[in-house]
This record gives C-alpha cells, sequence and structure tokens, in this order.
C-alpha cells in the first residue's frame, strides 16, 4: 500500500521542505552577501569630499595602494603576529586540556566541566576583558599583591603592552580552541589507543601517530575560530593595548566611525580579508604536506617491516 | 576500556596529575577575570580598578542611572527581536537541510550560513552600516533608520546561522518515519509540522533561542558600527565607558546579567540534557560539522 502512495507524496512533501530553506536564504542575501558586496564595491571608489563618505564614478585601485601604505603595513604586520602567536598559545593551552577533558576526566564530571569552559564564553567578552584590565592595571590587586610580596617595589604594570593583548586575544578565543578539540577527541575510540599501547607504543608514539591524526578535523576547525575572528578583533586591543596594541581593526573602524572615508576602509576590510585568507590557505597547505610526508615515511617503515604487505 | 593505573607503566600517575593541574589551572585562568569583575562590583569606591571598601553602593547606583538601564534595555529588546528571527528563519532551514541534504538551494545555504559564522565581526560590521545607510537615507526605507530594526537585523545573522546548525544535527538524528506515517494517514502539512516535527525539534529550538539571545546580548562590534546614537546598547555603551574611565557601576550591571545569562545557562543545559547530550549545541556552536 505504502509503495504505491509514497511516489507522488514524496515529491509533494520535497517541495515545501526545500522552500523552506528560502526565507533564510533570502535573509543571508540580503544581510550578508549584498553589504559585503557592497563593501568590495566601495573599495574601488574614493572618497570625494569632506562631506563625502564614497563615490564609485571613478573607478580605481588607488585606495588598496593607499591601504597597503608605511603605517598600515606596520598595524597589517603586528596584527598578524598577534594572530599568529595567539592561535598558537590557545593551540598549545587548549590541546592539552581538551585531552584532559575528554579522556581524563570521568564521563559524569566531563559535563559540568563542559558547563564552565561555556560560562566565559557566555559572559561579555568586553566585561571579561576589562576584568584583565583590573588585574593588570597599576593600581589592580596583582600589582598590590605583588609589592606586599616584596616582588617588586615600584606599581607593576603590563597594561598597554604587546603583551597585555596577547594575554587578553589568547584569554577571549580559548575556549572557540577547546570545543572543537574536545569534541574531535570525544569521538576517538578510547580502543585504538588501547589497541596502539597493546601494540607496543609509548605514550608519546600514541599521541603522535593515533591521537592527534585523528583529532586533525578538531585542530583544523579550532584554529579557523580562534585566528578568524582574532585577526578581526579590535575591543581586546583596544582596552588591554591602547595605543601601542593597533590592530588592523581599530584602523578599519576609524574609516569608518571618525574619518568617514567609506572607500579607505572598505579597502582595507578587504585587505584584511585577503590577509585571513592566504594565511589559513598557507597552513593548510603546510598542513597537507606535512601529512603527506608523514604518511610516506610511516608506508616506507612499515613496507620495510612488513615485505609484501600492501601497505 | 578500563583506563586505570597498570603495572609496567611508571610515570603514567604522574602525567595524569600533570594533566588535571593542568586542567585546573585552565580553569582558573578562564575564571579569573569574571571573579574580579563579581569581586569589584562590590567596590564602594568612585574608580572601578582602585579598591576602596566593600558595600552594595555600586548595585543601587547602576540601577538608578538612567543611561545604563537604557542601554541594558536596547540590548534586551535587540535580542528578543534577533533570537525570534533567528529561531523562525533556522527552524525552517534546519529542518529543510536535513530532510534535503542534497538540494542546491540547501548546499548554497549551508556554505553561506558557515560563511557567516567564520567572517570577523568587524567586516559584517563595516558591510552592514553602509548597506543600512543606503537603504534608510537613499531608497527612504525608514524603517532602517531605526536603532531596534539595525541591531535586530545585524545579530540575526550569525545568530541564524547557529539555529539553523542546532535545529539541523537534532533533525538529522530523528528517523523520519513519524512524519511519514503522519503523512500516510492523510494529515495535511502544516498539522504535521505542529504535531510531529516541532515536538521533535522543540529543545535544539529553545537552545538555539537562548543562544541567539546570548549572543545578541554580547555582542560589542557589530553593534559599535550598525547602532544609532539614542539607542545605544550595552556593550558598545560599556565600550565607550573604558575610553571614558571605569566606574564600579558597569561591574555591578555585568554582575547581575552574568547571573542571567547564566539562569539562561542553565535552562539550556537542562533541556539539552534531557534532550539527550551535550555534543550537538558544542557541534553546532563550535561549528565542527
Amino acid at each position: 500500500m505504502t509503495s504505491a502512495h509514497r511516489g507522488p507524496r514524496t515529491a509533494w512533501r520535497a517541495a515545501p521542505a526545500g522552500l523552506l530553506a528560502t526565507p533564510a536564504l533570502a535573509w543571508i542575501a540580503l544581510f550578508f552577501v549584498a553589504p559585503v558586496g557592497l563593501v568590495f564595491w566601495y573599495s574601488l571608489g574614493r572618497k570625494p569630499g569632506l562631506y563625502q563618505t564614497h563615490a564609485n564614478d571613478v573607478l580605481t585601485l588607488d585606495r588598496y595602494r593607499e591601504a597597503l601604505g608605511d603605517t598600515f603595513m606596520t598595524s597589517f604586520a603586528g596584527t598578524l603576529r598577534i594572530g599568529l602567536a595567539g592561535t598558537a598559545l590557545c593551540l598549545a593551552i587548549g590541546l592539552p586540556f581538551a585531552y584532559w577533558l575528554a579522556v581524563k576526566v570521568r564521563p559524569h564530571r566531563r559535563f559540568v566541566v563542559l558547563a564552565l569552559v561555556l560560562v566565559p564564553f557566555w559572559t561579555n567578552f568586553l566585561i571579561r576583558t576589562i576584568g584583565w584590565q583590573v588585574v593588570l592595571s597599576p593600581e589592580g590587586f596583582a600589582s598590590r599583591a605583588l609589592q606586599s610580596l616584596g616582588v617588586t617595589d615600584a606599581p607593576f604594570s603590563m597594561l598597554f603592552t604587546r603583551g597585555a593583548v596577547l594575554l587578553g586575544v589568547v584569554y577571549n578565543y580559548l575556549p572557540m580552541m577547546i570545543l572543537p578539540l574536545y569534541v574531535a577527541l570525544d569521538r576517538i575510540d578510547g580502543s585504538l589507543r588501547e589497541a596502539s599501547k597493546d601494540l607496543g607504543a609509548n605514550r608519546w608514539r600514541t599521541m603522535a601517530q593515533v591521537t592527534l591524526p585523528l583529532a586533525r578535523p578538531g585542530i583544523a576547525a579550532g584554529l579557523l575560530l580562534v585566528f578568524i575572528p582574532l585577526m578581526g578583533d579590535y575591543v581586546t586591543a583596544a582596552v588591554l593595548g591602547g595605543a601601542r596594541g593597533t590592530m588592523v581593526g581599530q584602523l578599519v573602524a576609524s574609516q569608518f566611525q571618525q574619518a568617514q572615508n567609506w572607500a579607505l576602509g572598505s579597502a582595507m576590510a578587504v585587505v584584511l580579508i585577503l590577509v585571513i585568507a592566504v594565511t589559513i590557505l598557507a597552513t593548510a597547505l603546510a598542513g597537507a604536506v606535512c601529512t603527506w610526508l608523514l604518511t610516506r615515511r610511516r608506508r616506507s617503515e612499515l613496507a620495510g617491516l612488513a615485505e609484501g604487505s600492501p601497505a | 576500556m578500563t583506563r586505570g593505573w597498570r603495572p609496567g607503566m611508571s610515570g603514567r600517575p604522574m602525567a595524569d596529575r600533570a594533566l588535571n593541574v593542568w586542567g585546573l589551572l585552565v580553569i582558573a585562568f578562564l575564571f579569573t577575570p569574571i571573579a574580579v569583575i563579581v569581586v569589584y562590583s562590590f567596590n564602594s569606591g568612585r574608580l572601578l580598578a582602585s579598591w576602596e571598601g566593600f558595600g552594595f553602593d555600586a548595585y543601587a547606583a547602576a540601577l538608578s542611572n538612567a543611561d545604563i538601564v537604557s542601554a541594558v534595555s536596547v540590548s534586551v529588546r535587540a535580542a528578543a527581536g534577533a533570537a525570534l528571527i533567528a529561531v523562525v528563519l533556522g527552524t525552517l532551514c534546519g529542518y529543510a537541510l536535513a530532510r534535503h541534504p542534497g538540494g542546491r538551494i540547501g548546499r548554497l545555504v549551508t556554505a553561506l550560513l558557515a560563511l557567516v559564522l567564520v567572517t570577523p565581526e568587524i567586516v559584517s560590521g563595516v558591510a552592514l552600516l553602509p548597506w543600512f545607510v543606503s537603504l534608510g537615507v537613499d531608497q527612504e526605507l525608514s524603517l532602517f533608520n531605526s536603532g531596534w530594526v539595525r541591531l535586530v537585523v545585524a545579530h540575526s545573522l550569525f545568530a541564524t546561522a547557529v539555529v539553523t546548525f542546532l535545529v539541523r544535527a537534532r533533525m538529522q538524528g530523528m528517523d523520519s518515519s513519524l512524519e511519514e506515517a503522519a503523512a500516510d494517514l492523510y494529515t495535511p502539512p502544516l498539522r504535521r509540522f505542529r504535531l510531529i516535527t516541532l515536538p521533535i525539534l522543540m529543545p535544539s529550538v529553545l537552545a538555539g533561542a537562548l543562544m541567539a539571545f546570548t549572543l545578541s546580548l554580547d555582542n560589542t562590534i557589530i553593534s559599535a558600527f550598525v547602532q544609532v546614537s539614542g539607542s545605544t546598547p550595552w556593550p558598545v555603551y560599556v565600550f565607550s565607558a573604558v575610553r571614558a574611565g571605569l566606574r564600579p557601576e558597569l561591574a555591578a550591571m555585568s554582575a547581575v546579567m552574568l547571573l542571567l545569562t547564566l539562569a539562561a545557562l542553565a535552562v539550556v543545559a537542562l533541556v539539552l540534557r534531557r534532550a539527550g547530550g551535550s555534543k550537538d549545541a558544542v557541534n553546532a556552536l563550535s561549528g565542527v560539522r
């Protein structure tokens, strides 16, 4: 009975279900695709006068030339440095933590620890950054504590340094690294590690050749989720870095908010997107090459161990 | 799958202990600034960072400060609007993606939503500001001159992506036979959606709504661009206060909002737990698929 009815009815069901995605598609097209497209368009224009923000009467690449000037390049380099260092530190801190959470914490406690990781994630990141400002400020309690312990005599000020900005971004984006790493590590069947041990591999070999390769999608997702928003972040730098922590985001923001030069601001935003995309592609390429080399080496090892096996 | 200590593997307990210490240190690190804000919200002094004494003055001052109350109210109203839009669009879209994953529209929407999730906030912000200005001023759609509308629309984009992926994850884990049975019994589509599909989706919809709400409440960068003076949302108010000088009132209001967010989080956690596992939420949130 069903087979006779299912054919036409499935088709009838399929049409509205596919259509259900169109409102979201229209919304995204109208308020994401179109505006971002507009940014690309503006970046080819110019700022015609003091009171106008943009004009596209003449199409030119001059804004890009302007955006790639000395001040901006210095800032880009600084942002890229902070971005790469911050992402690397997040991975270095987050990987052992996610491993601990996925493997060592007992299952019934895991939910609680996960919730603890999520709490800061859901607290306003600006407020958390201000919390660090209080900690690091010369009149804050960290400085007082260090002085009363006799570690330093003068008020201790780490505020408004590159180090403070690095601390801030690592802090702010660490949960974005931990979550995908945890999900990836949690998916790995524990018996694979056991098998590796039973076959005589020590802990480090198991980590390097079983756990980490299997966690690769999580590592990639974590790197992306930290690096991309970090490169666009200017709030952390403004709160903890003051004038020293100038990030590209601040320059872009000031073109839109103070200078009212949308053409130049758009060009800088496009350059930012390109820098992010190129860095990600380069990292992905490097990762792929490393994987290929390692796999090839291991294959030749295996082939040497067991001749004739199709490894 | 016993992972206990085994003889012959010396050094193992030490490595475990090191990992335990590391885990606790990271949790302490994550909570340090939050604890500082909560503690300093009881600072009775005039400046946030210099501790004068314990008192509830900051709470009283925060609740009687018209600017602070208005900023929080703008944020809450924008978050409610954004959550509503995200839930409607995201539920429909997530459902469609789970049931028809191969469709051309589906693939396009998935790619675009993923793009929304990974676009730096500053790019979305600088893109939306000129767009709203051209819609509101050049096209004379005065709707887009309203600060509330701008915030709602701007915040709804990321939130729609989150809700979509949450709902899709939930729907993918569900057998479609219930819906098919209802269809075989000649239940009309809308009634079927209301009676069968929606109850199945409810946990993810609810979780998505609360997440959309909190995400909107916390958004600083996009809000700073699209806001209209006169309806400044709370994070943007705080950001401007960073330059003007931080007072304990901000910490007090933040502590109140933290409490509210935690209550919302507890509800999400309960719902997700009852629905069977926290992984869907984590996956959707972290964009891992």
